[in-house]
C-alpha cells in the first residue's frame, strides 16, 4: 500500500492511521487494566502489540509525510490555539538547540575511547562515567554521553583477551581492596599502577579530594576556563570543608588547600590498605583478572561496567 | 464535622445519594470563574506536566510540557499559563466602587470584583502554591531572565494560595472542599477528594446509584485522576512512550516528528484533563444552584478589600512574597485565621438553620416558641429608665447556658438577649427566661416586630456574626527579642531569582 | 494437626509467595488489626491478583517517573564516594571528618546473591560494631533480614552510617523535596515507617551477634532533595512510635496460629491456574473464602491494601466505613441502618445505646427542622 502514490492513497493512509490510533487507546486501556488487575504476563503480552502498533502507526505518518506539505492538523478552536503557538515557538527554540548540541559532532572528535583516556589522565584517579563525562564538557571539548561509556570496559576487555598488551593502554576496571572484583562503575587506566587501581574503604573519598585537587589546578592552569569549568569545581568544593569561602564564591587555590587538608587525615590508612591489596593482586592474579578483576564466579557479563 | 453532618452521611448510604448539609450556599461563586486543572510529573517536586485552564467552559486552553523534567520547558509552560492567568486577574483592576464610610472609617473605593479560581481538590491549592513559590523569585533579567509575566504569576499564584487558608474566603476554591461542604456523600472524608466520585454522590447519571456512580470515578481509564497526580498506569503505558518519543525526536532534530509526537501528547493529555474540566464547571452549576447565605456578600466583599490591598502594593513596588514568615507576622496570621474561623462559622449559623442546628445540638444554640412575652418592661433600677422586655422561651433543645449569659438571635441580630432564669418545663423542655436589650428603636416603647410575640419560634445562640477586634500584636518593628527581634525587611535576593528549578 | 507453615502455604495455593519489603512490613502496620490482611500477609497471598479476581482490582502501582527519579537522585547523593551524603552529615548532623569510609555491599566480588550480601553485611557489621575505630562508616546497600510471620525477609536500606553520634544510623534517601522546611507530611510519615523497618531489622541482626539494642539509633536520618533544586538536604527524625507499632504487629503475625485456629480447615486462595496462568476458580467462591477471614475496613485501607476496594463493598452499611471521625460523631453505633433507626425513634433498649439514641433522635429532629424535610 505504501509504494503506491496518489490522493487516493494519502486518503487510505490516514484511514488507516485513523484504526491504528484507535487499536492503540484500545491497546492502552487494556494493558492498564491487566496491571490493575495484578496480571502481568497479559500486561506484557499486550504491551508487544501495543508498540508494534505504536511502530506501525509512527511508519504510517513518516510515509505520510513523504507526500505533498500535510495540510495543517486541525486545531479545536481555543481548545489548542493558545497552546500550539506557545509550543511551535519551544519547539522551534529545543530544535535548534538540538541542533548545535552535543547531537551535531563537532569539528575533530577523538575517538571515545581517547577522550576518556583524556579525562582520566587529569583526573589521575578511576572515577564514574557521570565525572569522567563531566571532567570532558568542563575542561574537554563537551560531554561525552554517559550511556556509550557503559560498554566500554566490556569492549576492551575483550580487545586485551584477543591480543594482550596490543594496545598502549587498556581502559579497565578498579578492584575491590578485599575480593579484588571489578568495582562497579568505575573506570581506570591500565598504566596506571595497581596501588592506584584498588579501591578500600577510605579511597573513594581520598580519589575524590584527588579528583578536586588536579580539577583546581587545571582550572589554574587553563586560560579562561568556562561556566561548565567553574560549575564542575564548585560541586567540588561545596563538599569538603573551607573549600568554598563564601556562596557562590570559588577560588581553586582555596579548594586543593582545602582538599589538601582533609587528604592529610585520610591518606596514610588508605595507602596501608592499597599497599597490600595491591602486593596480594600482583601475586594472586593472572594479566586480565589483574586489569579486569577476579569474579568469585562466572557471574553474567551484562553485570559488569553497568 | 458533626452529628448532624455524619447523620447526613447516614442518610446517603441509605439512600444512594449525597444529601444536603446546607440550605444556602456559604461561599461566593464569581460570574466568571477561572478554572484551572493542573497536572505535575510523578516524584518531581512540582513539577508542570499539563493544565486546562480558562473562564469559559467551551473553550479552554491546553497546555502541555513536552518533557517536564527540561527546565526551559517548564519556564515555558509557567509564561503560558501565565498568559492565561495574569490576563484574567489584571481584568478585574478597571472598575472601583465607593465604599461608604462608617464610624471612625473614611469613605474609601476599592476594585469593583475579584477574581476567583477554581482547582479540582486541596492537592489542586497545594500546586498553585508550590508554583507560586518556584516562580514568584524569578526575574527578567540576569542568569536565567524569563518572560516579565512569570514572577507576576508567582506572586498571583502565591498571594491566591495564601488567601486560601483564610476562612470565608471565596478567592481560590478547591471543588471538592466546595461540593463536600454543602453536600455529604455517602463515603468516608478520605473518599471526598475524588472529584468524580464526589459529584457522582451528588448527581448520579441516571439509573445509577450514588455507590455505582462513585465506584465507576475509580476507574482510572473512564475517570482520570483530577490531579495533580496521574494515574501510574498512564504514566507508564502512555505519557513515558510519547515522552522518550519526543525526546529522541528532539535530540535527532527531527521537526516534523517532534509535531507528530506533540500531537499524541496533546491528544493523551487532553484526555485526562476533559472529564475534570466538565466536571469543575458542572460543579459551578451545583454550587450556583443554591441561593448565597446573608453574608456570603460580605465575605466577598473582605475578598475585594484585600485584593484591593494587594493590588496596590504591586503598584507601589512591593517586592514578592517571603519565603517563610517571621515570628510575628505567623502569629498574627494564626490568631486572624482561629478569628475568621470562629467569625465564620457564627455567620454560617447564622445564615442556614441547618447549620444552626449543629449548634443547637452541641447546646450552643437554642430554638422553640416564645411562651410569654412583656414587651414593654422597663428597667428602672438606674438613674434612667431603661427599654428591657422579657420573653420566656421553651426548647427542646438541650441547654448548657449559664445564667446572666448574653445571646443573640438571627432574627434579630442587633439585640442581645441575657439569661435571666433556666428552668424544666416538663416533657424534656426547658424554659428559659431572656431580657431584651437594643435593637428596639430610640424611645421607651419597642418599635414593632422588633420584639418576638407569643408563639414565634426563636432562636438563641451563644455567639453572635457581629465584628471581633482582631487581638493586639506588637508592630514588626517591636518584634520581642524571645522571637528574634525585629526582622530585617525582606529583599528577595539574587539567589531567589537563580534558584535551581531542576 | 499441620503445621502453621503448611496451613499458610495452603492458604496461598500453588504460588510461590510474594515477598514483602520495607514498604509492604510498614503497610502492616497501618490496620494492626485486620485478620484477613495478618493472614494474606502472613501467607504470602498475592493481594492484587485475588483483588482482582474476586471482581475488585485496585491500581497500587508506581509511576515509572517516580521510580526513576528516586534512583536518580540516590545515585547523585552517593556519587563519589558519598560526597554529597559527607558534607551533609558532617554539617547537619556533626560527622567526625576521620569518618569516610565506604563499603559498597550491592554486590559481592561481582555477586549479589541475597545469602552473599547479607553474610557480608553482617561480618561487616559486626566487625565494625566490635572492633570500633577505622572499621567502616558508610555501608551502603546492606542487606539485612528479618522475620516477618516466621519466614525471613530480606531488606535493602539506602545506607548505614556508623559512628554518626556513636552509633549505626539508618539513613534513607528519599526524593520527595522539603520545600522551605517543609514536606508533604503523608510522604514523610511513610519513609520514617519504613526506615523504622530497617531500624528493627539492624537491631535483630546485631542481636543475633550478641550487640545490644543501643547500638542503633532511634533516630533516622532522612535525606531529601531541598526546594526544587536537586541539592539534598538531611534531618533525623526520631522513630520509636513507629517501632513499638511494628514490633507489636510483626508479633501479631508471629502469632498467626491463633487466628488460623478459627478459620476452616480446607481454606485456601488458590486460582486453581489454567497452565496458561488464567485462574479457574470461579469468582465467587474465591470471594467465598475471602469472606471466610473477617477483616477490619477502614477508609485508610484505600491507601495501603490490595483488597481495599473487596472489603469495602463487604463493609458497605458499616459507620466505619465512612471513617472514624463519623464513626464517632454517630455516637459509635456500628450499622447505619441502627443509626437511621435510632434516629426515628427505634426503642434502644436498655444499656448503652440509651444515650446514643437521645444524641441520634435530637440529631435527626434538628435536621428536619433545620431542612424542613422527614429524616
Amino acid at each position: 500500500m505504501l509504494e503506491k502514490t496518489g490522493s487516493d492513497t494519502v486518503a487510505g493512509m490516514a484511514e488507516s492511521i485513523g484504526a491504528l490510533e484507535e487499536r492503540i487507546e484500545l491497546l492502552r486501556a487494556q494493558v492498564r487494566q491487566a496491571l490493575v488487575g495484578g496480571n502481568r504476563e497479559r500486561a506484557s503480552e499486550l504491551r508487544r502489540g501495543l508498540r508494534e502498533a505504536e511502530r506501525a502507526w509512527h511508519d504510517a505518518l513518516a510515509a505520510l509525510e513523504q507526500e505533498p506539505p500535510e495540510q495543517q492538523r486541525p486545531r479545536d478552536g481555543r481548545l489548542l490555539a493558545g497552546a500550539a503557538e506557545g509550543n511551535a515557538r519551544a519547539q522551534a527554540g529545543s530544535a535548534e538547540r538540538g541542533l548545535a548540541g552535543p547531537a551535531a559532532p563537532p569539528r575533530l572528535q577523538l575517538p571515545l575511547r581517547e577522550q576518556v583516556h583524556q579525562a582520566l589522565t587529569l583526573l589521575t584517579v578511576p572515577a564514574s562515567p557521570r565525572l569522567i563525562s563531566a571532567v570532558h564538557e568542563a575542561l574537554f571539548a563537551g560531554a561525552i554521553s554517559t550511556a556509550r561509556l557503559t560498554s566500554l570496559r566490556r569492549d576492551e576487555e575483550r580487545s586485551f583477551l584477543v591480543a594482550p598488551f596490543a594496545r598502549p593502554y587498556y581502559l579497565c576496571a578498579a578492584l575491590t581492596a578485599d575480593l579484588l572484583a571489578p568495582v562497579r562503575g568505575l573506570l581506570a587506566v591500565s598504566t596506571w599502577p595497581m596501588e592506584r587501581r584498588v579501591i578500600g574503604p577510605l579511597s573513594p573519598r581520598v580519589d575524590y579530594l584527588t579528583a578536586a585537587i588536579q580539577i583546581a589546578e587545571s582550572v589554574q592552569r587553563i586560560p579562561g576556563p568556562g561556566p561548565a569549568a567553574w560549575r564542575l569545581l564548585w560541586r567540588f568544593a561545596v563538599n569538603i570543608p573551607g573549600g568554598s569561602a563564601q556562596a557562590g564564591e570559588v577560588d581553586p587555590a582555596t579548594v586543593a588547600r582545602a582538599a589538601r587538608a582533609e587528604m592529610e587525615i585520610h591518606a596514610d590508612a588508605d595507602t596501608a590498605t592499597r599497599g597490600a591489596a595491591a602486593a596480594r593482586a600482583r601475586r594472586q592474579l593472572g594479566d586480565p583478572e589483574q586489569l579486569f578483576g577476579s569474579r568469585l564466579r562466572a557471574a553474567p557479563q551484562a553485570g559488569v561496567g553497568a | 464535622m458533626s452529628t448532624l453532618t455524619s447523620l447526613a452521611r447516614a442518610l446517603a448510604v441509605e439512600r444512594g445519594r449525597a444529601q444536603p448539609l446546607c440550605t444556602v450556599r456559604h461561599l461566593h461563586v464569581s460570574d466568571r470563574p477561572l478554572v484551572v486543572v493542573p497536572l505535575a510529573m510523578a516524584g518531581e517536586a512540582n513539577a508542570p506536566l499539563a493544565a486546562m485552564a480558562g473562564d469559559d467552559p467551551r473553550s479552554p486552553a491546553l497546555l502541555v510540557v513536552s518533557q517536564p523534567r527540561n527546565r526551559d520547558d517548564r519556564f515555558a509552560f509557567a509564561a503560558e499559563l501565565a498568559d492565561v492567568i495574569v490576563p484574567y486577574i489584571e481584568g478585574f483592576l478597571g472598575a472601583e466602587e465607593a465604599v461608604p464610610g462608617g464610624p471612625g472609617r473614611e469613605p474609601r473605593t476599592r476594585l469593583a470584583d475579584a477574581p476567583q479560581l477554581l482547582v479540582p481538590s486541596p492537592a489542586g491549592i497545594a500546586f498553585v502554591r508550590l508554583l507560586g513559590r518556584s516562580t514568584r523569585f524569578r526575574r527578567a533579567e540576569g542568569p536565567y531572565p524569563v518572560p516579565e509575566r512569570v514572577p507576576a504569576l508567582g506572586r498571583w499564584l502565591t498571594f491566591l494560595a495564601e488567601r486560601a487558608e483564610y476562612p470565608g474566603s471565596s478567592l481560590l476554591l478547591a471543588a471538592t472542599d466546595a461540593l463536600a461542604g454543602h453536600w455529604a456523600s455517602g463515603q468516608s472524608p478520605a473518599e471526598d477528594l475524588n472529584l468524580a466520585a464526589l459529584a457522582g454522590w451528588i448527581e448520579p447519571p441516571d439509573g445509577l446509584s450514588g455507590w455505582e456512580a462513585a465506584a465507576a470515578a475509580e476507574d482510572p481509564l473512564t475517570w482520570p485522576p483530577a490531579g495533580p497526580a496521574t494515574d501510574p498506569t498512564f504514566d507508564n503505558e502512555v505519557l513515558a512512550p510519547l515522552i522518550a518519543a519526543h525526546d529522541q525526536a528532539r535530540a535527532a532534530g527531527d521537526i516534523a516528528a517532534m509535531g507528530r509526537v506533540r500531537t499524541r501528547l496533546e491528544q493523551a493529555l487532553a484526555s485526562q484533563l476533559l472529564p475534570t474540566w466538565r466536571l469543575m464547571w458542572r460543579a459551578v452549576e451545583l454550587l450556583r444552584g443554591l441561593p448565597p447565605g446573608g453574608h456570603v456578600g460580605m465575605r466577598w466583599c473582605a475578598d475585594k478589600d484585600v485584593f484591593t490591598g494587594y493590588v496596590d502594593y504591586l503598584r507601589e513596588g512591593g517586592p514578592p512574597q517571603p519565603r517563610r514568615d517571621t515570628a510575628v507576622a505567623a502569629a498574627r496570621r494564626l490568631a486572624t485565621l482561629e478569628r475568621l474561623l470562629a467569625a465564620c462559622s457564627a455567620q454560617r449559623a447564622f445564615d442556614d438553620p441547618l447549620v444552626m442546628a449543629e449548634f443547637r445540638l452541641s447546646g450552643e444554640a437554642m430554638a422553640g416558641p416564645v411562651t410569654a412575652a412583656e414587651p414593654g418592661r422597663q428597667d428602672t433600677s438606674g438613674p434612667r429608665r431603661k427599654l428591657r422586655p422579657h420573653i420566656t422561651m421553651e426548647t427542646s433543645d438541650p441547654v448548657l447556658l449559664d445564667l446572666g449569659a448574653v445571646l443573640s438571635s438571627p432574627a434579630r441580630p442587633r439585640q442581645e438577649a441575657r439569661v435571666l432564669s433556666v428552668s424544666a418545663a416538663g416533657a424534656g423542655r426547658t424554659r428559659v427566661v431572656l431580657e431584651l436589650a437594643g435593637g428596639m428603636g430610640r424611645g421607651l416603647a419597642a418599635a414593632p416586630g422588633s420584639v418576638p410575640e407569643v408563639g414565634e419560634v426563636v432562636c438563641y445562640a451563644t455567639f453572635s456574626d457581629g465584628y471581633q477586634r482582631p487581638p493586639a500584636f506588637p508592630e514588626l518593628a517591636d518584634t520581642p527579642w524571645t522571637h528574634g527581634g525585629p526582622p530585617p525587611a525582606y529583599v528577595p535576593s539574587d539567589e531567589d531569582a537563580r534558584e535551581v528549578w531542576s | 494437626m499441620d503445621s502453621t507453615e503448611a496451613r499458610l502455604d495452603r492458604i496461598r495455593g500453588k504460588v510461590p509467595p510474594r515477598n514483602h519489603n520495607a514498604r509492604t512490613i510498614a503497610a502492616l502496620s497501618s490496620n494492626p488489626g485486620c485478620a484477613r490482611r495478618a493472614i494474606m500477609d502472613a501467607a504470602g497471598a498475592d493481594k492484587q491478583r485475588l483483588a482482582a479476581h474476586a471482581g475488585f482490582p485496585a491500581g497500587f502501582g508506581q509511576s515509572q517517573f517516580a521510580i526513576t527519579r528516586g534512583n536518580a537522585f540516590e545515585a547523585q547523593v552517593k556519587a563519589n564516594g558519598c560526597a554529597e551524603l559527607l558534607r551533609l552529615l558532617r554539617d547537619q548532623l556533626r560527622l567526625p571528618i576521620p569518618e569516610v569510609s565506604y563499603d559498597n555491599l550491592e554486590e559481592v566480588g561481582g555477586d549479589a546473591s541475597r545469602e552473599l550480601r547479607h553474610a557480608r553485611t553482617r561480618h561487616l557489621l559486626m566487625r565494625t560494631a566490635a572492633s570500633g575505630r577505622d572499621a567502616g562508616t558508610l555501608f551502603d546497600h546492606p542487606l539485612l533480614r528479618l522475620e516477618v510471620g516466621g519466614r525471613a525477609v530480606y531488606l535493602e536500606p539506602d545506607l548505614i552510617a556508623f559512628r554518626l553520634n556513636g552509633r549505626f544510623h539508618v539513613v534513607e534517601i528519599k526524593s520527595f523535596a522539603v520545600i522551605d522546611g517543609q514536606a508533604d507530611g503523608d510522604k514523610v510519615a511513610a519513609a520514617v515507617i519504613q526506615s523504622a523497618v530497617y531500624v528493627l531489622a539492624l537491631r535483630q541482626l546485631l542481636a543475633e551477634l550478641g550487640i545490644g539494642p543501643d547500638a542503633v539509633a532511634d533516630e533516622v536520618i532522612l535525606v531529601c532533595p531541598e526546594n526544587f533544586a536537586n541539592q539534598p538536604t538531611a534531618a533525623a527524625l526520631d522513630v520509636r512510635k513507629q517501632l513499638t507499632v511494628l514490633r507489636r504487629q510483626l508479633a501479631r503475625l508471629q502469632r498467626v496460629d491463633t487466628l488460623l485456629d478459627l478459620l476452616p480447615a480446607a481454606l485456601t486462595f488458590d486460582l486453581d491456574p489454567d497452565p496458561a496462568g488464567t485462574p479457574r476458580r470461579p469468582a465467587a467462591d474465591l470471594a467465598d473464602a475471602v469472606r471466610a477471614v473477617p477483616a477490619r475496613y477502614a477508609p485508610e485501607c484505600l491507601a495501603s491494601c490490595e483488597m481495599c476496594f473487596f472489603c469495602r463493598d463487604e463493609a458497605r452499611g458499616a459507620t466505619a466505613a465512612l471513617g472514624r471521625a463519623v464513626r464517632d460523631e454517630l455516637c459509635g453505633v456500628e450499622h447505619v441502618a441502627s443509626v437511621l433507626s435510632l434516629a426515628r425513634g427505634a426503642d434502644p433498649g436498655p444499656g448503652e445505646l440509651a444515650e446514643a439514641a437521645q444524641v441520634l433522635r435530637s440529631a435527626a429532629r434538628l435536621r428536619q427542622e433545620g431542612l424542613g424535610e422527614a429524616v
